[in-house]
C-alpha cells in the first residue's frame, strides 16, 4: 500500500498545474526563459510509492537503504585512522618478489601498517606469462610484482610471519585468469608452514568475465575460464571456507566505458552467471554465496542519478537472489562490499589535478548518502602514475574525517530514503537495469553475450559517446574542456613520494627476475615438474574434474605460472579477442 | 580530380597492458575525422604491430601503452620500422607517461606523445599537419 492518499495525489496535481501556470511562469517571464532550468519533484511523481517494498530497513531486503543495518565507518573504529591507510598494503607491489617483500616491510617499520598485502601482480603473472618469455618484455615488475613459482611467493610472504603469519592476515590477490595458480600457490605456501586451509582469510579477484568486457586480462575462452571460476568455487567451499571465492567487478566496467546503468546491468548478468556455476556443481546456494564479494562500483559526478543507481543495484540484486535463485538467507541476498555509489576514479583529471579534492567529496558525500560511510575518496595525484603521494593520501583522508566528524555524514543511513526526486531516479535505474539482465538473459546469459561481443561493442560505443560528449561541450569537465581560458589558474601541486620505490631496482627488476627463474629450473626437480604437468594436462581434458589438486601438485615441484597456463592453452585454447572496432 | 588519399592510420596495444578505451575511443573517432583506421587489439609486439604497419601501409602508428612498459615498447616499434627500411611512418605516444619520459621518447623517434584528456580533434589536428608521406 502506498503512503500516499490518492486525493491528496490529485490536489498536488491539480496545485503543480496551477503552480506552473502562475508562480513559475512569472518568474521565468521575468527571467526571459521559456524553460526552467531546473525541475522539483512532488509525491505524484511517486504515486503509489511503497516503504516497505521499495526501501526497507537497512540490512533487510530488498536492500535500497544499506546492506548492512548499522554503519560501522572504518574511521571511527580505528581512532581516526583509516583502514585503508593502516593496512599493510593499499594495492601493490613491484619489481621481484624480494623488492616487494622489503616494501611490505618497510610499511610496516615506517608507518605502522599492519595486516595482510593486497598484491598487484604484474602484467606477465596476470596474462599467465613467465619473466622470461618473450610476450614479457618490458612489462617485468611493471604495475605489480612479478611471479613465476611458489619460490617467488614465498619470498614475498617472508614480510608476513609470526604475529603476521597466513592465518592472522588476509591476504588480496589481484589475479583472474590465472586465479587458481595463485591459490594454489597460497595453499602450498600455508601447507608448508603448517596451516591449515579453513584457516586462510582473504580475496582473490577471480572476475574473468569483466576481464573480457573490460580490464582484458584474459586467457582462455570464456567457457574453460568459467570452468577455472567454478573449480574455485568448489573447492574453497569445501577445503578454504573462509576465503571469498570472488570479487565481481563492476570498477573496471565503467572505467573501460560502460554508462552508469551499463555497468550495473552487465555486472549483475556477470554474477548470476557465476551463481549458476555454483548452482549447477551441485552446492547450496546459501553455502557458497557467503564467499561471493563484489569490488562494486565507479561512480561519475552526476550525483542524485549515481545514488540513485546505487540503491537500485542493491535492490535489483537482492530480487535475483531472493526469487531468481531462492536463496533463503538473507545473507545471500545482499550485494556484499556494494555498499555506495563508489569511486570516481575515471572523473579523475591529469589536468588541475587539486580539483580531484573536490570531486572525490562530491562523490564522499554521495557514498553517505547512498548506503555507505563517508569516503576520502582515491587520492587527487591518482591520474599522474603509480605511486600516491604523501599529501595527497593526507588529503583525501582529512576529507573523509571532514565529511565524517564537522558534516557528521555518517550519523544516518539513506537519508534520502522517500525523496519525491531520488525515489522516481531509483525506480527509473531498477527498470532500465533489469532491461540490461533481461536482454544477456535472452541472449544466453552473461557469457554467451562475450562470446557474441555484445558486451565489449556497448561498452566501446558507450565510451564513444562519452567522449564526443566531451569534445562537443556538452558534457562539462572543469579545467578540461570548459574554464580553461588563460584568466584560470593554473594551481601547482608538490608531491612527495611516499615510498622511495627505488629507481635503480626498478630498472633492475627484470635483469634480476630473469636470473632467480632461471636458477630455480636449474636446482628443481625437471622430471617431478614434467610428470606434474602431464597429470594436469590429463585431467584438463575432463571438464568434471577439478583443477586445484593437480595445479598445486604443479607448483610444489615449481613449475612455473607460465608452464601451467601453456598446459591449459594446449586443453582450453586461447581467447582471440573480439575485435569491437571492425 | 584524383580523389585524395585518406591518411591510414594503425592504433596498437602493445605489450600486455589491457587497457584500451583510449585506443578504442580514438579509433573511431579518427574514422569520423575521415582517416582509415585500423585497431590491432590487445598485446602485440613490436615485431606484429610493424608487420601489421607495412603490411596496411599506414602512414601512422598510434601506440597506447599505461602499464609503464612504454620506454621499451615504444622506442622497439620505431627501431623495427628503422630496420625493415620503413622511414617515413609517424610512430605516435598515448596513455600513461610521465611527463619526464616525453624527451626520452621523442630522442627515440616518437612524434609526439598525447596524454589524458587530450581531444580527438587535436590529435587529428597533429597528424594532418605533421604526416610525412603526403
Amino acid at each position: 500500500m502506498g503512503v500516499f492518499d490518492k486525493d491528496r495525489i490529485e490536489e498536488i496535481e491539480r496545485k503543480r498545474r496551477e503552480w506552473e501556470e502562475g508562480t513559475l511562469k512569472r518568474s521565468l517571464e521575468r527571467l526571459g526563459l521559456k524553460q526552467s532550468p531546473v525541475r522539483f519533484y512532488t509525491p505524484a511523481d511517486l504515486r503509489d510509492f511503497d516503504f516497505l517494498e521499495k526501501v526497507g530497513f537497512p540490512g533487510e531486503y530488498p536492500f535500497t537503504a544499506a546492506e548492512y543495518p548499522s554503519l560501522v565507518p572504518e574511521l571511527r573504529i580505528r581512532g581516526g585512522v583509516s583502514s585503508l591507510l593502516v593496512r599493510a598494503s593499499s594495492y601493490s607491489g613491484y619489481g621481484t618478489a624480494e623488492d616487494t617483500r622489503d616494501y611490505y616491510n618497510y610499511m610496516r617499520s615506517a608507518y605502522g601498517r599492519r595486516g595482510g598485502p593486497n598484491i598487484a601482480f604484474d602484467l606477465p603473472t596476470q596474462c599467465g606469462y613467465d619473466s622470461d618469455s618473450p610476450m614479457a618484455r618490458g612489462e617485468v615488475g611493471k604495475v605489480g610484482v612479478a611471479i613465476d613459482t611458489l619460490q617467488d611467493f614465498e619470498l614475498l610472504y617472508e614480510a608476513f610471519v609470526g604475529d603476521n603469519d597466513l592465518d592472522k592476515i588476509a591476504s588480496n590477490f589481484t589475479i583472474n585468469a590465472p586465479c587458481n595458480v595463485i591459490l594454489a600457490m597460497y595453499f602450498a605456501l600455508a601447507e608448508k608452514r603448517g596451516i591449515p586451509l579453513d584457516r586462510l582469510r582473504g580475496t582473490p579477484q577471480n572476475d574473468i568475465l569483466k576481464e573480457f568486457a573490460a580490464r582484458g586480462t584474459y586467457i582462455f575462452p570464456p567457457k574453460p575460464s568459467m570452468r577455472m571460476a567454478r573449480d574455485t568455487i568448489t573447492y574453497c567451499t569445501q577445503h578454504a571456507p573462509n576465503l571469498n571465492t570472488i570479487s565481481i567487478c563492476g570498477y573496471h566496467v565503467r572505467e573501460a566505458g560502460a554508462t552508469p546503468i551499463q555497468m550495473v546491468g552487465f555486472t549483475l548478468s556477470n554474477a548470476i552467471a557465476y551463481v549458476q556455476l555454483g548452482i549447477d556443481a551441485g552446492l547450496d546456494v546459501d553455502t557458497f554465496m557467503r564467499r561471493f564479494t563484489f569490488l562494486a562500483w565507479s561512480t561519475g559526478m552526476d550525483f542524485f542519478k549515481e545514488i540513485a543507481r546505487a540503491r537500485a543495484g542493491r535492490r535489483v540484486w537482492a530480487k535475483i537472489m531472493r526469487e531468481r535463485f531462492e536463496a533463503k538467507n538473507p545473507r545471500s541476498w545482499m550485494l556484499r562490499g556494494g555498499g555506495g555509489m563508489g569511486v570516481p576514479t575515471h572523473t579523475l583529471t591529469a589536468q588541475r589535478p587539486l580539483n580531484n579534492v573536490a570531486r572525490c567529496v562530491v562523490t564522499g558525500i554521495g557514498n553517505a548518502m547512498s548506503g555507505a560511510p563517508p569516503f576520502g575518496g582515491i587520492p587527487y595525484d591518482e591520474p599522474m602514475g603509480l605511486g600516491h603521494s604523501l599529501e595527497a593520501q593526507q588529503l583525501s583522508l582529512d576529507a573523509g574525517r571532514i565529511m565524517q566528524f564537522e558534516a557528521k555524514l555518517a550519523d544516518v543511513i539513506d537519508p534520502l530514503a522517500g525523496s519525491y526526486y531520488v525515489e522516481s531516479l531509483t525506480d527509473e535505474a531498477e527498470e532500465q537495469i533489469w532491461g540490461i539482465i533481461h536482454k544477456i538473459d535472452a541472449m544466453g546469459g552473461a557469457v554467451a553475450a562475450i562470446e557474441k561481443g555484445y558486451v565489449q561493442r556497448e561498452i566501446a560505443r558507450s565510451a564513444y559517446q562519452y567522449q564526443k560528449e566531451v569534445e562537443a561541450g556538452e558534457r562539462v569537465i572543469v579545467g578540461v574542456n570548459r574554464f580553461i581560458g588563460e584568466q584560470e589558474l593554473e594551481v601547482l601541486t608538490t608531491r612527495l613520494v611516499e615510498h622511495p620505490y627505488d629507481p635503480r631496482k626498478r630498472a633492475e627488476a627484470e635483469e634480476k627476475q630473469l636470473r632467480s627463474l632461471a636458477q630455480v629450473k636449474r636446482e628443481r626437480d625437471d622430471g617431478q615438474v614434467q610428470a606434474t604437468l602431464r597429470r594436469l594436462k590429463e585431467e584438463a581434458k575432463d571438464e568434471g574434474v577439478n583443477l586445484i589438486p593437480p595445479i598445486m601438485e604443479a607448483v610444489k615441484a615449481y613449475a612455473t605460472v607460465g608452464e601451467i597456463c601453456d598446459v591449459l592453452r594446449g586443453v582450453f585454447g586461447e581467447y582471440e579477442a573480439y575485435n569491437v572496432t571492425a | 580530380m584524383a580523389k585524395e588519399r585518406r591518411i591510414r592510420v594503425l592504433i596498437a596495444k602493445p605489450g600486455l597492458d589491457g587497457h584500451d578505451r583510449g585506443a578504442r575511443v580514438l579509433t573511431l573517432g579518427l574514422r569520423d575525422e575521415g582517416m582509415e583506421v585500423i585497431y590491432t587489439g590487445l598485446r602485440q609486439t613490436p615485431e606484429k604491430i610493424v608487420q601489421a604497419a607495412i603490411q596496411e601501409d599506414v602512414d601512422v602508428v598510434g601506440l597506447s601503452c599505461l602499464s609503464g612498459a612504454h620506454r621499451y615498447l615504444f622506442p622497439e616499434v620505431v627501431e623495427q620500422l628503422k630496420s625493415k627500411g620503413v622511414e617515413d611512418v609517424m610512430v605516435l605516444g598515448g596513455g600513461i607517461i610521465p611527463k619526464e619520459d616525453v624527451p626520452f621518447l621523442k630522442e627515440k623517434g616518437v612524434s609526439s606523445v598525447f596524454g589524458p584528456g587530450t581531444s580527438i580533434k587535436e590529435i587529428a589536428n597533429y597528424i594532418r599537419e605533421n604526416v610525412k608521406r603526403k
